[in-house]
């Protein structure tokens, strides 16, 4: 508890941390109230060459709205905030060069990352809970008594929501400590996540691999994947095949392994280096 | 007495430079230990491994006779290089962090700031102050609960005059309480007004160490003249300790290999039956040793 109140008494007083979080909760905000009207305007589109015409998609009940709002809540271009925000607060000690003087005060190396992995884990933790304050608060005021007795069948989206947070935050921690410099490691990430990796996809898939295996190991993809669609009655029946209905072990295994091997490496290289 | 930091054969190379090569060193309790070398002779080197900010290629060192730990900083206040602190954060905040880190309470932190002259602009924000107060708080935060040593690294550079003035006014004040100094500096007049002992580095290598005060006694010239300067020299030169000699404007400079006093050469002179005219002794200061130190070391 010691180090994360050290933590807290750096970050609670800082403006940028402030912008940052609302930017995030208003991009998710407006992703939420828009989602409903992207859905059905891609369904308005499908109905113009069916001869039934679809009907229009609802997101916001039970159990659906678990699986619906973590999937909104975790596109590359929202996820991206908190990991700004974990960069942000850790190459900010290398650039005031504060992590120097809290070696020298008595802090252990080890130490130092295990405060900054509390932050990641509590940053995770805190977005997950609110999204899921909202999403309770919506699906409560969107359900009809059937739905809400089916409330909590897909609960597991919510873990696998944290589990996205925890991951794709720890490889903002990765890159932030072996970068150390705010610009750069901002920039690299930010690109790999929305243009490096979605192209080595592009170049990786047709001709060379036709099933959907190397996107979903690529580490942000790994990511993403865990909620994979959303879950919308006429997408399902529109697409003829089985839509996940549940985050599954292995699509949280494979992110997990590449934040402990991150993880890893950062203790390693962290505490032979000269600071 | 009392070791408070023992270094042993302490090495770190940076490529092809050797920045501290096999340094050894102690420092006792209630010494002012100064460590002078110019730029680049392994000072800020030397100081980040024994900080643990910097690992070093080979040696030991143990700080209060212990194997160093998290705990052993514990017991340290340091300035290093730059003053460290959150831009964002008051001052008043800042010290909170490190007393924190340092497992203390909020009760030293008044007083370290008015030791400082910060305590009028306590609230406001580190990136507000001028470059004198940020190390001024550099130094407050070093003193934080009256630590066992205190660690200063070139505490006064890039300050203005007063700047200057303050930090070591604030230095003697810290020594006269007693607390163990260890004072980096490629200045010699500061490490002459501070510090009672000495160590000068230059390219990694401990050129010389010992007392300021020994420093300054060993070599120092004296000057001589008399009617007869041939015959002076001559008796001079057959002395025992005599080192070198040079002769300006009828007068005889002459240097020691050890510590002889005037009154010992007058007598020795007398015995050689030479009156003299003039006996003058020329104390050097630490800074035309230092100079020559540097210059024996090069060549």
């Amino acid at each position: 508890m010691k180090l994360l109140s050290i933590e807290l008494k750096k970050i609670l007083p800082y403006k940028t941390f402030w912008i940052i979080i609302g930017l995030y909760f208003l991009f998710l905000a407006l992703g939420i109230i828009m989602a409903e009207y992207i859905v059905n305007a891609m369904v308005d589109d499908v109905n113009k060459r069916l001869p039934i015409p679809l009907p229009h998609a609802v997101l916001f009940y039970f159990p659906d709205i678990w699986q619906n709002l973590t999937f909104f809540a975790s596109i590359r271009f929202v996820l991206i905030f908190p990991a700004i925000i974990v960069i942000i607060l850790i190459t900010n000690e290398f650039t005031n060069k504060t992590v120097r003087q809290n070696i020298v005060n008595g802090m252990s190396r080890s130490e130092f990352i295990y405060s900054k992995l509390q932050v990641v884990f509590m940053l995770a933790l805190i977005i997950t809970v609110i999204l899921m304050l909202v999403m309770l608060t919506l699906g409560l005021i969107h359900s009809d008594s059937q739905s809400l007795s089916l409330m909590l069948n897909g609960f597991s989206f919510v873990i696998g929501f944290f589990i996205q947070m925890l991951t794709y935050l720890c490889f903002a921690f990765f890159v932030a400590f072996m970068l150390r410099n705010t610009g750069l490691a901002i920039a690299l990430f930010t690109l790999y996540t929305i243009i490096i990796e979605p192209v080595i996809y592009f170049l990786l898939r047709a001709p060379f691999i036709w099933e959907n295996t190397v996107y979903t190991y690529l580490p942000v993809n790994s990511v993403i994947r865990i909620v994979e669609y959303p879950s919308i009655p006429a997408l399902k029946k529109l697409m003829n095949f089985q839509l996940q209905d549940q985050v599954t072990l292995l699509a949280c295994a494979v992110p997990m392994i590449y934040a402990a091997v991150m993880i890893g490496i950062v203790y390693l290289t962290f505490n032979k280096r000269d600071l | 007495m009392e070791t408070i930091l023992s270094i042993n054969q302490l090495s770190k190379r940076y490529g092809r430079i050797q920045a501290v090569n096999k340094l050894s060193l102690e420092v006792v309790k209630g010494q002012v230990f100064g460590i002078l070398g110019p730029n680049g002779s392994g000072k800020s080197t030397t100081l980040g491994m024994i900080l643990d900010l910097i690992r070093p290629d080979s040696g030991s060192f143990t700080w209060f006779g212990e194997h160093p730990s998290k705990e052993s900083r514990k017991r340290i206040g340091a300035v290093i290089e730059t003053p460290n602190f959150f831009p964002y954060l008051s001052a008043r905040k800042n010290l909170e962090i490190v007393a924190k880190v340092k497992d203390y309470d909020n009760s030293d932190i008044e007083r370290v700031l008015r030791t400082t002259g910060l305590y009028d602009r306590k609230n406001d924000k580190f990136k507000t102050y001028s470059f004198g107060m940020k190390q001024r708080l550099a130094v407050a935060s070093a003193l934080l609960n009256n630590p066992d040593i205190l660690i200063l690294d070139e505490p006064t550079n890039g300050l203005d005059p007063q700047g200057i003035a303050h930090i070591r006014e604030l230095i003697l004040q810290v020594a006269s309480e007693g607390i163990t100094i260890i004072l980096a500096s490629h200045l010699l007049d500061e490490v002459q007004k501070i510090c009672n002992y000495v160590a000068v580095l230059n390219k990694g290598n401990i050129l010389f160490s010992g007392e300021v005060h020994d420093v300054l006694a060993i070599s120092d010239c004296i000057e001589l003249a008399s009617a007869d300067n041939a015959a002076l020299k001559a008796a001079i030169e057959a002395h025992p300790a005599f080192h070198s000699i040079i002769e300006s404007d009828g007068i005889l400079l002459v240097v020691f290999s050890e510590d002889v006093r005037p009154g010992a050469i007058s007598e020795y002179l007398h015995q050689k039956n030479i009156s003299l005219s003039h006996l003058t002794e020329r104390k050097r200061t630490l800074e035309q040793h230092f100079l020559e130190l540097l210059k024996d070391n090069e060549s």
